[in-house]
């Protein structure tokens, strides 16, 4: 492969020309990604505009070494700068201008300095730095630069290819940070963006042009669950979004610390960034005009632009229309405990309803769930037979049209959730949901709570006492003993697939002592062992 | 002149059955780290899938560049003056662009069509078969090319996949992202749905993929074709076809390999069934 050692104004220009080349093509996949910090759908637009302005100012610079491109780059930038993504995108470029002052060209140590640079100057152009966002990104990039640097990485490209590397790892982890992400299932957009500019710029320098004329970027995607895939549950908060307010102010004088401590009080999302003689603002207010009146003063205002974030709002809800699940119908369970309420979350259940053994949730509260699920057509799994009448009521109680599937415990609702077809209507859903519940026995192991006599067995109090299907028949020394006795009883020949919640209060190495012990004896299976967090049962143990 | 068939190697229709049927396949390709291999050309699939399994770098695919295509139009048009040419989903390759772009490099009179299978794998595969059959029976480019279009929408592809992570790495996850991120070690089965991969339902063991798999081709009231394809795992695709085999004694059932570029999505342990839907008399 060719080695680059060193980059020149020139080349820096046409490789970041080529990014937003490349960046253009999928700013589109990024609008449509934008939930943070208010849903406005158009991180992706505002971060190629300021990218275009960017480099229209780096091919008018009259000083062609690497310097000269990189001011002016950041010139144009500050100039262009559009949205909350743009300004701090201004701001990387500032970053990079600094870095790289007085280089005729540059090197991968250079250019490391350069990136890190451009990660402090970003963080510091906003008044409250949120992580899982671009500035994230962009520091994971310039890190995986000085790790490669110190390595003695002297070739550009290789150094390249690991940065872009980092910051792909850094977006996917975006949701991990930011919670507001992970509920909506998303990535951060202006990471994306960042990633992509990276990205574009490492496949210029690889010679890959045909292949980017022809190809569009690949949008990294969230390593997380889309537990809430309510597009509605996105920036839920009643709070009115206001004005998205941005403008330039051309004076002199000027000391953008001071301006952002006068305006830090007066809105969302302020970013002031530039210096004496042009100072940038964007922030999210509900008073516009006070935050204009106030600048005017400063000296002439340029770029004037305020938007209404409620109406961006809606129209980012019609945008995310199309990201709604594939299928009309939802699902809500009930269950109680962490483990639990994440398994079913993560299968697909809208909702989870807390309930469960000698805690049953009342009718108004599946209710509630029922009203607020995303879908006219909701499907009800009680996970209980105590709490299966519960939901049967709640039909009489809604517009919305109620399927209840009777599962009498968790495992029942678990595979009657892993049984759910995408391509199917309501009505066959609920068939097929409810045939699956015959493919699963359950164990389920708890204390008796006093001594009693009780289908032929004498049980003491607090006493392990184990249930196959809801019903009492055995009783033990120790939990193992019952659910081994358990296991005996069902032969076994048929299963495939054993998975164990284990409960509240029940250690991780007892646990795992238990699932190595069903293993050693049932060496075909497959077991699996989830920390479940249920009260009241140590173990629920499922056997398909 | 009878019209030539044109396809791309993710259609699965390799070797012998290529030649029999007398079509033309573009290759793809794949490529680890700097090594770039056309797809079944310089590569094997059993080569691939092992490397796929021991490499800690996963693969890369790319589209055939519209001079590939060219290459193939022109030596055909010395033959023929119609071309059909069928590809895979526009959604989840450049392969289909790739080969319209290619139309203008081409001179002369030869009238070249293309068409979106709108899915991949054999399910592509057999529009090709029923494309040729109609061509054999007589057609012209005009038949052949609305026939391939109506077949493309009686053709369905049901996946079971062993994992998901091949696939959200590669990025063509699609709308079968909402089977990410379980808690279980569940098995997915996905589908094709408008272009690109969709969730279908998710089983917990490979056996209950089979009886899903088998419990498939009873949506459909005729069947004209069908199909099953394997990663790494021939014995469970002869399996499921034995088994098919035994309820649809009268149904051709094709057997092939999952292309390495698909592969590079479905991972190892991956099975495909193809199922083409009999025209409604």
């Amino acid at each position: 492969m060719s080695k680059v050692n060193t980059i020149a104004g020139q080349e820096l220009r046409d490789m970041f020309s080529a990014a937003t080349t490349w960046l253009e093509k999928c700013s589109a996949d990024i609008d449509a990604l934008n939930v943070f910090p208010v849903p406005d759908g158009d991180t992706g637009t505002n971060m190629m505009l300021t990218m275009r302005s960017t480099m229209e100012e780096a091919y008018r610079a009259p000083d062609h070494s690497a310097s000269g491109v990189a001011h002016a780059m950041a010139k144009g930038a500050l100039m262009g700068a559009r949205g909350n993504s743009g300004v701090i995108l201004s701001q990387i470029w500032r970053g990079m201008a600094q870095g790289l002052d007085g280089k005729e060209t540059f090197s991968a140590a250079e250019m490391a300095d350069a990136l890190r640079e451009s990660a402090e100057v970003a963080y510091k152009g906003v008044s409250n730095p949120v992580e899982g966002t671009m500035l994230t990104v962009m520091k994971d990039a310039a890190k995986e630069a000085k790790i490669q640097v110190d390595n003695g990485e002297k070739d550009v490209i290789s150094m390249l290819e690991a940065v872009v590397s980092a910051a792909a790892d850094s977006v996917a982890r975006t949701p991990r940070l930011l919670k507001v992400l992970k509920d909506a299932g998303v990535v951060d957009a202006g990471g994306q963006g960042i990633y992509i500019i990276l990205e574009g710029a490492l496949r210029y320098l690889k010679g890959e042009t045909e292949l980017m004329r022809l190809r569009k970027p690949q949008m990294i995607m969230s390593d997380m669950p889309l537990t809430v895939p309510l597009p509605q549950a996105i920036g839920v908060d009643e709070i009115p979004f206001g004005y998205c307010t941005e403008f330039m102010i051309k004076g002199e004088k000027m000391d953008p610390e001071i301006l952002k401590k006068k305006l830090e009080k007066k809105g969302e999302s302020l970013i002031v960034v530039g210096d004496e003689s042009a100072v940038r603002i964007h922030i999210h207010t509900l008073d516009p005009g006070m935050i204009v009146q106030f600048a005017t003063k400063l000296g002439t205002l340029h770029q004037v632009s305020i938007r209404n974030m409620d109406e961006q709002h809606q129209d980012f809800l019609e945008m995310q229309k199309e990201r709604m699940p594939t299928t009309d119908t939802a699902v809500i369970a009930v269950a109680s405990g962490q483990g639990l309420v994440e398994v079913f979350s993560s299968l697909g259940a809208v909702a989870v309803v807390p309930g469960g053994q000698t805690m049953n949730p009342s009718t108004k509260d599946i209710l509630q769930a029922v009203q607020a699920a995303p879908s006219d057509n909701v499907i009800i799994l009680p996970n209980n037979k105590n709490i299966v009448a519960t939901a049967n009521q709640v039909q009489s109680l809604t517009e919305k049209k109620i399927k209840v599937v009777p599962t009498k415990t968790i495992p029942q609702g678990v595979v009657a959730l892993l049984a759910f077809d995408y391509e199917a209507d309501f009505k066959a859903n609920a068939e097929i949901m409810e045939k699956a519940l015959t493919s699963v026995k359950t164990i389920e192991v708890t204390r008796a709570i006093r001594a009693t006599n009780i289908n032929g067995l004498t049980i003491r109090k607090r006493q392990p006492i184990g249930l196959l299907d809801d019903e009492l028949i055995t009783a033990g020394d120790t939990d193992l003993d019952v659910i081994k006795t358990i296991l005996a009883e069902l032969g076994m020949k048929e299963a495939e697939v054993v998975t164990i919640y284990y409960g509240e209060g029940i250690e991780a190495a007892e646990a795992e002592k238990i699932s190595a012990s069903i293993m050693a004896q049932y060496p075909k299976l497959q077991v699996e062992l989830i920390k479940g967090g249920q009260p009241h049962y140590s173990y629920i143990i499922s056997i398909e | 002149m009878t019209v030539k068939i044109v396809t791309d190697t993710l259609s699965d229709i390799t070797g012998d059955l290529a030649a029999k049927l007398g079509i033309t396949e573009v290759p793809l390709y794949v490529r680890f780290g700097e090594e770039v291999y056309r797809d079944r050309v310089d590569i094997t699939s059993e080569d691939f899938y092992r490397r796929l399994i021991n490499e800690p770098k996963l693969p890369s695919t790319t589209q055939p560049t519209p001079n590939d295509f060219a290459e193939v139009y022109k030596k055909l048009a010395k033959e023929t003056d119609e071309i059909l040419v069928i590809t895979v989903s526009s959604k989840l390759s450049g392969t289909f662009q790739s080969a319209t772009q290619a139309k203008d490099y081409v001179q002369g009179k030869c009238r070249i069509e293309i068409v979106d299978s709108t899915t991949v794998a054999l399910a592509e595969g057999l529009i090709v078969i029923a494309a040729v059959n109609a061509v054999k029976a007589g057609a012209n480019l005009d038949k052949a090319l609305d026939f391939a279009r109506k077949a493309a929408s009686r053709s369905h592809l049901i996946a079971y996949f062993d994992t998901l992570k091949y696939l959200a790495k590669g990025g063509r996850i699609g709308k079968a992202k909402e089977f990410l991120g379980a808690m279980l070690s569940v098995k997915q089965i996905l589908t094709v749905k408008d272009g690109e991969m969709a969730p279908l339902t998710r089983v917990h063991s490979l056996r209950s993929g089979f009886e899903f798999l088998m419990s498939v081709p009873s949506r459909y009231p005729n069947i004209e074709g069908l199909a099953v394809e394997h990663t790494t795992n021939p014995q469970d695709g002869n399996t499921l076809a034995e088994s098919l085999a035994k309820i649809y004694p009268n149904v051709p059932i094709y057997r092939s390999i999952i292309s390495p570029v698909i592969g590079t999505y479905s991972g190892p342990g991956a099975l495909a069934l193809s199922v083409l839907e009999a025209e409604k008399k």
